[in-house]
């Protein structure tokens, strides 16, 4: 199709066709005219505008029933002219506002009028169009007082539309038209800003509506989530573009008390409202009850976008109305904060850029700091916390807690301003502590054990690589949602982080004291303290903000692990008393389990319906072991805080810990184990291995002081055990030291506490075994495991059953030939053996009358033999069984030293004899034999 | 080995009310001298820079010097030839330790800044096991006594020059036999430095230095003085010997010696004794294994505190109130006596 350039061309295109629609007013027409407009150009168009006009507004005007389908093409015909051209005189703008409007007037209704929606759709676009085609100053003239009728009429018939229309197509476009209607159109058209003085009249005018647009957005905004997210967007858009416009405090600080000698006729002048401070006041609270509903409603919207835009709402009504809307400043920061959290992360991007925006801008919300409304608002939160914690759910903690996030986030340093006052951190305190409140009622806990005893030395290996804060999965009596814990956790994180850490140290740990029912949740809000104050996870909002120093960190961790590790609070009941005898019995003797262990599960079988039913007893065991993970967890954390420094606290925590690491209950070994590859990447050690052999100095010495009350601490023995298991020779004059004490007590306690102490010879020995292996024995094997040895004992007692009179014979042979050996000399064997000697004991601190010293590990192993000899009679056949073991690593161990061994030996000879006689056991002796000859 | 002396009931305080709480632990233990301990000296740092510290000589000649922050060896000094380490002792001004073996040497050590070297030495010429003492005198002057050539003499020595002073030899008729142990100290009226000097029959005597004679002499045992210690404030001071007692004397304003008392204790042998510098309460190194706690004023026992398998060689406090052992069993035992009530 040819384009018409000049309008001479087009005119005489146009001309019969719009002569022909005046004529005959039908859609064919009509459509004609528009099917020729498109073979114009824009510039011809312009010219030809008032003509072509002139038969589309004709049709429009002409009185009498028209046909709907009439009106729409006419409207769309009018619509893609204006699209194209101009409008440049105020009278024609005026009138084809009227005119377009009028499309949709009912005269009958105050609604609009019952007509097609793709009618209500032309005429919404065909007024927008309209707008946009307004050329220049003409836009601006045009919003004068006396069109105010025609405009509100337009305004409220977008609003209808926009509220009650079904189609969302409709619904949009009101809403869009609606914001060009109110010149706060955000696309390129529009030629120019306006200057002030403009705006203020724009503003006046404006404001006659703002009461019906405001109600009828609210309206629409708190409608149905299923309206579709973008109808909601838009609207909140009209909102606070409207509301920031009218109530924009550059405007309304201009306005002059007494209302200007009105111009317009006094039937519009009734309609104009003076914007001046009482009607501010009033406007404001009845703003602040809508802004109040909308955040209350798109705060938890599920879409995210929507949420977006309440925080582009937030931010623009705190910038431009901060004055105007004083009211409304703490529920809309409250929405801000909220949205910190955003499960979106645009939303919280946003949000946490707006909210870094005020805070560095020291944006002043009438005539009030924004860090006072911030803490006034932690204030009330924290004094409703505890209602809310305890009413909400989970959902609804989340988000109150998110709240409180927010606030502290936003505070920072400031937050000690409501931590200071007493009454608003015991409100805070004890919504913490509510909410932790851990579920101890179930069975599991109590009831997990562990069976294997090397799980220590065997963990690290598969165990090194784990990745930092993994946490035990907790049961909480008040939410389920892992979130709330979440929060909970980065909550006392940041107040550890801005609050005063001595404060609230002394605070949690007065609720420690104060309660058992506080106490796993203070030790729990007290671990997070630290790991903020540290600071090591927390963004920081606040740059000038200075951290704990680590000098009072450590001195703060010390003083809580002193707490943690003491007595009352660190040797809890986790299982009852029979139960634990029964282990020991069982457990102690790893070489005995897999003989047992068909046995054992009927054992374990039978025991379970006794501790079927929890009980208040098992609730109290459920939460000690809960306070004792807790508290390992702790450690964890404290060392991942002081990283490097906490070296230094591990002469009084390891030990403690190790010993938990012992524990038979599953949940307390993971959690010490758990606890220690914390502390072994803080400190900078490989392995477990790596971090109890450097450090077995302090080991030493908690088990030397415990061996002195081994009542109060019974588990010491395993700790030397496991220690044992992983040092080695260069250890050996610790151990040496050590061996002293245990060798003294167990002198003490021969009867009761044997079967631990024989363990630990056990491991001794191994230990010795394995450390100086001796060289003349090549075929020996020198890894003397324990699995080994299991498998030894396991094959011996098989063999039980075969014991012969050979054996027998066989036996007394060689007793013979070594009570002769022992009489007789033996200076053959003693040569040698000297020159077998360990280089680094040669030490030359005795004087002339001493013999050579002997290497410090024949020495220990001559000391436990002598033991040996005395509890090979014990009444248990476990630990004469095992007692036999520690006896033959003995014997290999003294094999190079034989003047020492054969007395002993020697000595020994009645007790094995006895046992071979009147014992089971028998087949043992043989492997005693081969060693000794 | 002395399982027959073990009768001692080991009560924390008197004043504790039943039933008896177990019996109190040593804050912690020092292991690793491998030998047995002779001599202990705690430093606290110069002016709060650097962790305190405690030094350890050994039977084998070494000086540990061990970090009680960390509780573990930080640095061992060797210059002792392998012979016991009786004395150790380090001077007012800056990081110098003195070190006294029974190599017959009495080095000076110079520790400032993580250094550990010998600056100097004196040679000794007696073997026993008395211990020197030294007195400062100045900015950078101080007075050594230490045993002297003749079994019976004591020899003063002024310092870092190593001049002899004088010898002090007690006179012919008196025969108290060696020196056991010594203690300078001046009092605050007068500028002249006097000596207490503890001797193997029993006695205590007091020289005053620059007359070179003994002042006053008291019989306070039946055996060898093994150690005293004096209190200048209140002019009183206590020795202890091989015997079951301690003894507490005085000296009046004519620079007399008297014994105001003696106190019985179980098992005898004191290897040490030492008044806490508060002058409050004082504690003896038992051959009995026992720590022993006295009030200082009152001689009131306040604790027997058992934990060394061996005989006990030395204790000594630091400023802060910890209280060391060093033992035969190559242990030395830290104790916090503030925190046991």
């Amino acid at each position: 199709m040819a384009v018409f350039d000049t309008p001479e061309e087009a005119f005489g295109v146009l001309r019969p066709v719009c002569v022909q629609l005046t004529k005959a007013q039908t859609v064919e027409n009509v459509e004609h005219l528009q099917t020729q407009l498109q073979s114009v150009s824009d510039s011809a168009l312009q010219e030809l505008q008032q003509y072509i006009l002139f038969p589309l507004r004709f049709t429009l005007k002409t009185p009498g029933p028209k046909r709907e389908r009439l009106i729409q093409s006419v409207v769309e015909c009018l619509t893609f002219v204006l699209s194209s051209t101009c409008v440049k005189e105020q009278e024609l703008l005026q009138e084809l506002f009227s005119e377009l409007s009028a499309c949709l007037y009912s005269p009958k209704s105050q609604k609009p009028a019952a007509v097609s929606e793709e009618l209500k759709l032309a005429v919404i676009r065909g007024l927008s169009t309209l707008m946009h085609s307004a050329y220049g100053d003409i836009i601006v003239t045009f919003y004068e007082p006396s069109i105010l009728p025609r405009l509100g009429f337009a305004v409220s018939l977008l609003l209808g539309l926009a509220e009650q229309e079904k189609s969302k197509q409709i619904k949009t476009a009101a809403l869009k038209c609606l914001q060009v209607l109110l010149l706060q159109c955000d696309c390129q058209d529009h030629p120019r800003s306006l200057d002030e003085l403009e705006q203020k009249q724009l503003g006046d005018l404006f404001a006659s509506f703002l009461p019906g647009i405001s109600t009828a957005l609210t309206r629409i905004i708190t409608g149905d989530f299923k309206q579709g997210h973008s109808i909601v967007v838009s609207s909140l858009n009209v909102f606070y573009k409207t509301v920031s416009f009218i109530m924009a405090d550059e405007q309304l600080k201009r306005i002059s008390k007494v209302q200007a000698e009105s111009t317009v006729e006094h039937r519009v002048a009734k309609l104009m409202v003076h914007r001046e401070a009482d009607w501010v006041k009033s406007t404001g609270g009845k703003l602040t009850i809508l802004i109040k509903k909308i955040i209350e409603c798109v705060s938890v919207h599920p879409h995210w976008k929507v949420r977006l835009e309440l925080i582009e709402l937030v931010e623009t009504l705190l910038l431009k109305c901060s004055q105007s809307l004083v009211e409304s400043a703490g529920p809309l920061l409250k929405a801000l904060v909220g949205l910190v959290n955003d499960e979106s992360p645009e939303v919280q991007a946003q949000c946490n850029q707006v909210l870094r925006h005020f805070a560095g801008q020291k944006v002043v919300v009438g005539n009030r700091a924004f860090a006072d409304i911030l803490s006034e608002n932690l204030h009330s939160l924290a004094t409703s916390l505890p209602r809310l914690m305890n009413s909400q759910d989970d959902q609804g903690k989340v988000s109150s807690l998110s709240l409180l996030l927010g606030y502290l986030k936003l505070l920072g340093p400031k937050v000690n301003f409501v931590l200071n006052s007493v009454v608003h951190l015991q409100r805070l305190s004890k919504a913490l502590v509510q909410v932790l409140e851990l579920d101890v009622t179930d069975i599991k806990i109590v009831e997990e054990r562990r069976w294997n005893t090397d799980h220590l030395s065997a963990s690290p290996k598969t165990s090194a690589m784990r990745p930092w804060s993994q946490v035990q999965r907790r049961y909480f009596r008040f939410f389920t949602d892992e979130r709330v814990f979440l929060l909970l956790q980065q909550v006392c994180q940041l107040l550890g982080f801005y609050g005063n850490l001595y404060l609230l140290v002394d605070h949690f740990m007065g609720l420690y004291h104060e309660s058992v029912f506080y106490r796993k949740q203070a030790a729990m809000i007290l671990n997070e303290l630290v790991i903020g104050a540290a600071g090591l996870d927390v963004e920081d909002l606040h740059e000038k903000h200075i951290k704990t120093s680590p000098e009072e960190l450590r001195e703060i961790v010390t003083s809580i692990l002193e707490e943690y590790t003491s007595q009352e609070n660190w040797y809890l009941v986790t299982c009852i008393k029979t139960e634990e005898m029964r282990e020991e019995l069982t457990l102690k003797q790893p070489g005995f389990q897999a003989i047992t262990s068909g046995a054992h599960n009927t054992c374990q079988a039978t025991s379970l319906p006794a501790f079927s039913k929890p009980s208040p007893t098992i609730c109290s065991m459920n939460s000690n072991i809960w306070q004792i993970c807790i508290q390992l967890e702790g450690v964890g954390h404290f060392a991942y805080s002081l990283g490097e420094d906490f070296r230094l606290l591990l002469m009084s925590v390891l030990y403690p810990v190790l010993e938990k690491a012992g524990d038979r209950t599953l949940l307390i070994s993971q959690a010490a184990t758990n606890s220690m590859m914390d502390i072994c990447h803080a400190c900078g050690y490989d392995s477990l291995q790596h971090l109890i052999n450097q450090n077995s100095d302090y080991l030493v010495n908690g088990i030397s002081l415990n061996l002195r009350h081994l009542s109060l601490h019974p588990h010491t023995p395993k700790v030397l055990e496991v220690m044992l298991r992983n040092s080695d020779a260069s250890l050996l004059p610790l151990v040496a030291d050590v061996v002293q004490d245990v060798l003294a007590t167990l002198d003490q306690f021969y009867d009761k506490r044997a079967s631990s102490f024989i363990s630990v010879l056990h491991a001794l020995l191994v230990a010795l075994a394995q450390w100086f292996p001796d060289t003349n024995h090549v075929g020996q094997p020198q890894e003397h495991t324990a699995e080994k040895e299991e498998s030894h004992l396991n094959q011996r007692i098989l063999e039980n059953n075969a014991t012969t009179a050979e054996d027998i014979e066989y036996f007394l042979l060689s007793y013979l030939k070594e009570k002769d050996v022992a009489d007789g000399n033996v200076s053959d064997f003693y040569n040698e053996e000297e020159q077998s000697k360990p280089p680094e004991v040669d030490e030359k601190d005795t004087g002339p009358d001493v013999e050579p010293p002997l290497p410090v590990q024949i020495q220990i192993a001559t000391d436990v033999m002598e033991r040996c000899i005395h509890l090979l009679s014990d009444k248990s056949l476990k630990i004469r069984l095992k007692v036999l073991d520690v006896l033959d690593l003995c014997v290999f161990v003294l094999q190079s030293h034989k003047n020492q061994l054969l007395p002993l030996a020697h000595r020994a000879w009645p007790s094995i004899v006895q046992r071979l006689t009147n014992d089971d056991p028998l087949a043992v002796l043989r492997a005693f034999q081969v060693r000794v000859t | 080995m002395e399982h027959t002396q073990r009768t001692e009931v080991t009560a924390p305080l008197p004043s504790m009310a039943a039933p008896p709480p177990p019996s109190p632990d040593p804050q912690f233990v020092l292991r690793g001298t491998q030998s047995a301990v002779h001599a202990l000296h705690f430093h606290s740092g110069a002016q709060g820079q650097g962790c305190p510290l405690l030094f350890s000589g050994s039977q084998n000649g070494l000086v540990h010097i061990w970090s009680l922050q960390t509780r573990r060896v930080l640095t061992t000094l060797d210059n002792h030839g392998g012979q016991c380490v009786t004395w150790l002792q380090t001077l007012p001004q800056g990081h110098q330790l003195l070190s006294q073996g029974q190599d017959l040497r009495l080095c000076l050590w110079d520790l400032t800044e993580g250094r550990n070297a010998v600056v100097d030495f004196v040679h000794l010429e007696s073997m026993g096991f008395c211990r020197g003492s030294t007195l400062a005198m100045g900015q950078q002057r101080w007075t050594l006594a230490v045993p002297g050539k003749g079994t019976d003499e004591v020899q003063i020595l002024e310092m870092p020059s190593k001049t002899s002073v004088c010898t002090l030899k007690p006179e012919a008729d008196a025969k108290p036999g060696m020196p056991m142990c010594l203690e300078l100290w001046q009092a605050d009226s007068s500028s002249r430095p006097l000596l207490l000097v503890g001797y193997e029959d029993g006695s205590v005597a007091l020289w005053d230095i620059s007359q070179r004679k003994v002042c006053s002499r008291v019989a306070c045992h039946t055996e060898p003085v093994m150690s005293l210690d004096f209190d200048s404030q209140k002019t009183r001071g206590v020795s202890g010997s091989a015997e079951k007692a301690l003894a507490v004397w005085s000296l009046d304003e004519q620079q007399a010696l008297q014994v105001c008392r003696t106190h019985e204790i179980t098992n005898p042998g004191i290897a040490d004794v030492k008044i806490r510098p508060d002058h409050r309460i004082l504690a003896t190194a038992g051959w009995d294994h026992r720590i022993r706690v006295f009030h200082w004023r009152t001689m009131k026992p306040l604790a027997v505190l058992a934990f060394h398998s061996a005989a006990i060689h030395c204790v000594a406090f630091a400023n802060d109130g910890l209280l060391a052992a060093g033992s035969k069993d190559q242990r030395i035992s830290v104790w916090s006596l503030y925190t046991q009530t």
